[in-house]
């Protein structure tokens, strides 16, 4: 659709512009299809992840494993298994309380940490740069590298908790040394993403509320409860949700600290899901794990999600 | 307890916060300011707290990585550092090291994830920017389904069909199943800043004469250019600090560097220096990427959702 | 340059109505104003001619063709946004020279640079052709815009607010600039879409009122300004505003006459299309109106109705005097050396001409009901 140039000294001759009558159409429908024809390629990629999904979704009816590469379909005997299990119990157990403990103590860990920093003191612009550190380092090089810290051999926890008088340090080796060190490992990665996201909410705050507050001579604590969370809840809210998805499936740091030990005491749901899948090949077993935690996870997700809607529509309105 | 100021007001009995006292009353102004010294230390030993507990493992692992074998179990902090446990892991003078395979493998993987992910996620994020059609919602949430979803229900199936297909262990394999870290990021962050251009822009530009694509590439794309650096950047670190996919799915070809620094712990005659060396290795690249990508980070890290 | 028809558009935007059967045609270089409060749909409307956005139903021609499935950059028309929408990451003059550089519209780089300078200077923005657009004051920005439209023949320009915001002193200039494009011996088709009724009366060879996403009227200024097809139209121009008195038609000796609800008011309204008992609203043009301090007589042929003074604006060399005439409130404009001490309650009469009464029918869309 090349077009003879315009004639510049002379506008008159509409012959010299390019002609409505030669002027190429593109039908409605074509119109239409334009946004699919972008999107084509990002939906064949769903599907091709939607597909293995399906499939794992389907092996859950038949008792497929490495054993039985001829697998015969059982219905839902596999979840009646897993769902009268100790182990899954323990497993779902483990990852509920998990999730729970590590989101509950980074959120309010991060809050903390961006309110300090809010502070905007020489020290907290110093630190804010060093802030995100722990974040940036794979989840699980920090497992690893918090596995070397507690070694009684080469770490710095055992010196540490011998001259605060703790004796007898056994780092990961009992039950509730290994699920309280999770998730202090986890809260070590993770704070700084609360912190600062809850820190990009306390700078958008408006000024003139927190002086009317001053003004009228509330305290720090009432100003906070009653205005500073409130108005920075919408962000707290979805970093809370981005925490809580990524706890209840955590398995890099869990994996790199305990390997899921001591015995089960950290056996999360991924990690029974992938000792039975991958280690001992019973596929079926595994994903039937999954396909529990996976519905888990959704409706979790929904209910949050729904949440959000409703603190981001108040705030929007006020 | 009276409110009324008043110059007789007994000032001992006044058990407020300082900020409605008059001047008249100098005691609580005074207590006030050094109440508020005080907060503000205890805000900086606070701070400082949290900061320690958060680099000091840092600097314990930079430490170990530079201490000798015979030093690591003796001493803390008083040792002669050596870059030796380094040029061990690397294979300086001994040829290259497996270590150094697995680096490039990581690499290899994260740029070719990422790539694959702009390619397809940007015409996908601009279309669900600008238009506005059928199932433009459902894409999006599905997408964002992979990043929430538990990583295992996919792999399992996904180990099977790669056995069959042998992709098992290859690169193409990972930079596949690597989709699932970096598209949703690439589509979900693009769109915000698709979102930010006011479409006018486009359209004045089909009015002067270029086509879409033209008003796309002329207009569009220097404006969120900045955008799509960050991104990069960003859906490069997660890929790069993956590790249940490679975990799972490669054994040696495409291994990555996160996989091999676990397998390093493996074995009876566990070299900890050695370990650290590598770890710290594995861990700059991202760090060092971070810096680059700070401001853009909250806004990528949320997926868009909080604009700092 | 080319006719533009527009037959009978309709848009939703989600429940949203922005245009409800739009229907007008300009012709081959005429200047048409679109003239409407904000979200008429002035701007849908713009847009749907230009293609950028799609009617739901009906059909924009172009020089007879129906260009419904011809692509915004095929239709060669050029337009200015009310956004600017002016490139952010280029300066004055290759944001004014892109038209040029398109496939297109492209000329040489020496065509282009003279025209882009001829017509920089004709906006009064040649010195700032370097400059970055973030670096420019809105009037310069809305200047640069209008001038990315100018730089190149087109089909037709569409003009959204191009002078909305610019002070004052410079939208009168470029009024008159405008108007000297326009009517020069190199006329374009125009639509320009204002909210501002002065630029329309000025400018437009017709307009068209646009309200709630319906074209009320199409007409010349004149046709609009004498005859407004109902009291919306009527009320949208003029400043002061058009006084209205509400009551009823009641027939008379020589005629059929309005009496007010409050009896304060009683003119013939000769020509009027109704029956005697209906109820009406009259308007009167503050203009039409004259003011008679005293008690004297008013000239034959008009008629007087007395009230108190409610309120006096001083406007430099004019006075304003709003007259409460039994309930109503009506406008006029005095020189100020005629009411010299003129003051709020003082009794006064009003004169109007009997034929520059607007009849307008009570009710939902209180259309036009005299000759």
């Amino acid at each position: 659709m090349m077009s003879a140039p315009v004639d510049t000294e002379d506008r008159q001759p509409s012959a010299a512009q390019p002609s409505l009558r030669a002027a190429p159409t593109v039908s409605r429908r074509r119109r239409a299809l334009r946004p699919y024809i972008l999107v084509v390629p990002a939906v064949l990629l769903c599907v091709g992840v939607l597909y293995p999904f399906v499939l794992g979704v389907s092996y859950t009816f038949f008792d497929f494993s490495a054993t039985n590469p001829e697998p015969d379909f059982i219905g839902f005997d596999n979840f009646a298994n897993i769902l009268s299990s100790d182990a899954f119990w323990n497993s779902a157990r483990v990852t509920g309380l998990f999730a729970l403990a590590a989101t509950a103590v980074e959120t309010v860990l991060g809050i903390g940490v961006a309110l300090l920093l809010n502070r905007s003191s020489l020290i907290g612009r110093i630190f804010e740069r060093a802030l995100i550190a722990p974040l940036m380092v794979a989840p699980i090089l920090a497992a690893i590298m918090w596995r070397l810290f507690l070694l009684p051999e080469v770490g710095w926890v055992r010196p540490i908790a011998e001259s605060v008088g703790i004796g007898n340090y056994t780092g990961t080796d009992s039950p509730v040394g290994a699920f309280a060190w999770s998730v202090v490992v986890d809260t070590w990665i993770f704070t700084p993403f609360v912190a600062i996201i809850a820190l990009a909410g306390l700078r958008s705050l408006p000024r003139s509320p927190f002086e009317a507050a001053a003004v009228d001579g509330a305290g720090w604590w009432l100003t906070f409860r009653r205005l500073t969370l409130p108005m920075i809840w919408p962000y707290v809210l979805v970093a809370v949700i981005f925490r809580l998805m990524d706890n209840l499936k955590m398995f890099d740091v869990i994996f790199g600290l305990t390997t899921g030990g001591p015995g089960n005491a950290t056996t999360t749901l991924q990690i029974s899901a992938y000792l039975d899948a991958i280690s001992y090949a019973r596929y079926s077993q595994g994903l039937t794990h999954m396909i529990l935690l996976w519905a888990l996870v959704f409706l979790t997700l929904m209910i949050l999600v729904r949440y959000l809607r409703r603190v981001q529509n108040r705030a929007a309105g006020v | 307890m009276s409110t009324t100021v008043t110059e007789t007001a007994d000032p001992s009995g006044s058990t407020a916060a300082g900020s409605d006292a008059a001047p008249a009353r100098p005691r609580p102004e005074l207590r006030s300011s050094r109440r508020k010294a005080l907060a503000g230390s205890l805000a900086n030993v606070s701070l400082a707290a949290y900061f320690a507990f958060s680099l000091i493992p840092i600097v314990f692992i930079l430490a170990l990585s530079l201490k000798s074998n015979a030093d690591q179990t003796t001493t803390y902090l008083a040792f002669s550092p050596t870059f030796e446990n380094y040029r061990t892991v690397l294979g300086i003078g001994d040829g290259g090291s497996s270590y150094v395979r697995f680096f490039l493998a990581s690499l290899v993987t994260s740029v070719g994830a990422v790539l694959v992910s702009l390619a397809i996620g940007i015409p996908a994020a601009y279309a669900a920017a600008r238009y506005r059609f059928r199932g433009s919602e459902d894409l999006l949430f599905t997408l964002l389904s992979f990043r929430f979803a538990p990583e295992l229900a996919v792999i399992i199936p996904l180990s099977v069909i790669y056995q069959q297909l042998g992709l098992y262990d290859t690169f193409v394999g990972m930079i596949w199943v690597l989709q699932l870290v970096t598209m949703p990021l690439v589509v979900w962050i693009l769109r915000s800043f698709f979102q930010d251009l006011p479409a006018e822009l486009e359209e004045a530009a089909l009015l002067d004469g270029y086509t879409r694509r033209q008003a796309f590439f002329k207009t569009v794309l220097p404006l969120v250019r900045p955008g799509i650096a960050a991104v990069s950047l960003l859906a490069f670190i997660f890929a790069w600090n993956n590790f249940i996919f490679p975990f799972t799915l490669t054994s040696s070809n495409a291994q990555t560097v996160t996989v091999s620094s676990l397998a390093f712990l493996g074995g009876n005659q566990v070299q900890f220096n050695l370990v650290a060396a590598g770890v710290v290795m594995a861990a700059l690249p991202p760090l060092v990427l971070a810096l680059f990508i700070q401001r853009y980070l909250v806004r990528g890290l949320s997926f868009g959702a909080v604009k700092s | 340059m080319a006719a533009i028809e527009v037959q009978g558009i309709r848009k939703k935007f989600g429940k949203l109505v922005a245009l409800d059967d739009v229907s007008f045609s300009v012709a081959d270089g005429e200047f048409f104003c679109l003239l409407g409060p904000s979200g008429a749909g002035k701007t849908t409307t713009c847009k749907s001619v230009a293609g950028l956005v799609r009617p739901d139903e009906g059909t924009v021609r172009l020089a007879g063709h129906d260009v419904g499935d011809v692509e915004p950059n095929h239709r060669n028309l050029a337009m200015c946004f009310e956004s600017y929408a002016l490139y952010p990451q280029l300066n004055v003059f290759d944001n004014m020279a892109s038209p040029l550089r398109s496939p297109r519209f492209r000329l040489s780089d020496d065509e282009a640079r003279e025209r882009v300078g001829r017509t920089a200077e004709m906006l009064g923005v040649a010195q700032l052709l370097h400059r970055g657009v973030d670096q420019l004051s809105n009037g310069q920005r809305q200047r640069v815009a209008l001038g990315r439209v100018l730089v190149r023949p087109a089909e037709a320009y569409l003009l959204d607010e191009p002078l909305a915001h610019l002070d004052a002193k410079l939208r009168t200039a470029m009024r008159a600039e405008l108007k000297s494009i326009s009517h020069g011996d190199l006329t374009t088709t125009t639509i320009y879409v204002t909210h501002d009724y002065v630029e329309a009366l000025s400018l437009a060879d017709r307009i068209g009122v646009l309200r709630e996403g319906r074209i009320l009227q199409v007409g010349t200024p004149e046709e609009i300004w004498d005859r407004p097809c109902n009291a919306f139209v009527a009320e949208a121009f003029g400043k002061p505003r058009i006084g209205f008195v509400d009551g009823g038609l009641v027939d008379g000796e020589h005629g059929i006459r309005f009496v007010s609800s409050d009896g304060a008011v009683e003119v013939p309204v000769p020509g009027v299309e109704a029956n005697a008992g209906e109820a009406v609203r009259i308007g009167v043009r503050p203009h039409d109106l004259e003011l008679h301090p005293g008690a004297e007589d008013v000239p034959a042929g008009r008629v007087r109705v007395d009230g108190v003074v409610y309120v006096l604006e001083h406007l430099g060399r004019q006075t304003e005097v709003t007259v409460q005439v039994g309930t109503a409130l009506l406008s006029v404009v005095v020189p100020r050396e005629d009411v010299p001490d003129l003051a709020r309650d003082d009794r006064v009469g009003l004169s109007l001409d009997p034929c520059a009464v607007h009849v307008f029918a009570r009710g939902e869309d209180e259309r036009r009901i005299s000759s």
